[in-house]
């Protein structure tokens, strides 16, 4: 419960952080060539919100799976493709996210 | 992305550049390289001898038997002993993918792999493959797994098939394609930044994927035809 509210505690801090830089911005130059920075930034916090989320679930997985081979050596080869495969089904998602950046960091 | 890097696709005149795309080509390329392969291959089997006799050096027989057992034992584990009928599906798929990986790895070359074109298709012909399989094994019948449990909610289960059906080719050549095109562009700015001794990770990295991405796509094709063979009720 305790990291969840810090995260979202940080989360909305860096919301607010970026909305301060936005105004900056947007005082500072002409107000009409601010769709660009938005397009940029949704393209850099998206991959990074995804391979934040990837990250954890494969450490998820590889633990467990590290666990159980190391209660049961033998079954090491038995753990090998399943852990392989869920690794991969969750680069998948990843890499799903990185598509959506490519096609935002096209349109800047 | 906004440079072009070096291939041998660039030398080929322009003529012949507006009819064969850069993917057809290095999949003709890849392609020649396995039929080359597999008739090196091919004379030593000829030979009755030498067939059954395994060699203890590494030889291009042992390697396609290596790869051939692997592909056979995931498909025994996986789909059953009905599986050996499509072995040669599966083992083109996992030698073809991981060879089109690999030569992206090559300088000068690109994976024909990384184009969305060549693995989708791939990716339905996997789907033609398993409902070939699921409709071959149970005939009409087979439509009934799309029709849920209870005769009553069959058209919003069929919807709810329907959409994890054409959902599974799309994300398989998705993730391939996307998966080799950041790699080989992982492997590009590595090798303009730091170049010579750092890029060896990364083709460490990329060989790591390439083969990883091929045994996945292998073992969910498997999985998809397991699925649609089983009798589960």
């Amino acid at each position: 419960m305790k990291p969840l509210i810090a995260s979202v505690f940080s989360g909305l801090f860096l919301l607010i952080l970026s909305g301060v830089a936005v105004a900056a911005e947007a005082a500072s130059g002409n107000s009409a060539s601010m769709v660009p920075g938005i397009i940029a930034l949704g393209a850099g916090l998206g991959i990074a919100i995804a391979a934040f989320g990837c990250a954890l679930a494969q450490g998820r997985v590889g633990g467990a799976a590290m666990e159980s081979i190391g209660r049961n050596p033998n079954s090491a080869d038995k753990i090998f493709t399943p852990l392989i495969l869920s690794l991969a089904l969750i680069e998948a998602l990843g890499i799903y996210a990185l598509i959506i950046a490519f096609i935002l960091a096209g349109k800047v | 992305m906004g440079h072009h890097p070096f291939t041998w696709y660039d030398l080929l005149p322009a003529a012949l550049q507006g009819v064969l795309p850069l993917q057809i080509f290095f999949s003709v390329v890849s392609m020649v390289l396995l039929v080359c392969l597999a008739l090196g291959a091919r004379r030593r089997l000829l030979d009755s001898h030498n067939a059954v006799i395994p060699s203890d050096r590494i030889t291009l027989v042992n390697i396609f038997e290596v790869l051939t057992e692997f592909v056979g034992g995931l498909s025994d584990s996986i789909i059953g002993h009905k599986g050996r009928a499509y072995l040669s599906l599966y083992g083109t798929f996992f030698i073809f993918i991981l060879v089109s990986n690999f030569i992206g790895l090559v300088p000068g070359f690109s994976p024909p792999t990384s184009n969305l074109n060549v693995t989708l298709g791939l990716g339905l012909i996997s789907f033609g493959a398993y409902h070939y399989m699921g409709i071959r094994e149970h005939g009409g019948s087979y439509l009934r797994q799309f029709m849920g449990p209870f005769v009553v909610i069959a058209p919003l289960f069929f919807m709810i098939e329907m959409f994890s059906h054409m959902f599974r080719p799309l994300t398989l050549g998705l993730r391939l394609a996307f998966n080799m095109f950041a790699d080989h562009l992982v492997v590009e700015i590595f090798t303009g930044l730091t170049y010579v001794v750092i890029p060896v990770l990364f083709y460490l990295l990329g060989a790591l994927v390439s083969v990883i991405q091929a045994f996945v796509f292998t073992l969910l094709s498997m999985i998809y035809a397991s699925l649609a063979i089983s009798h589960d009720h």
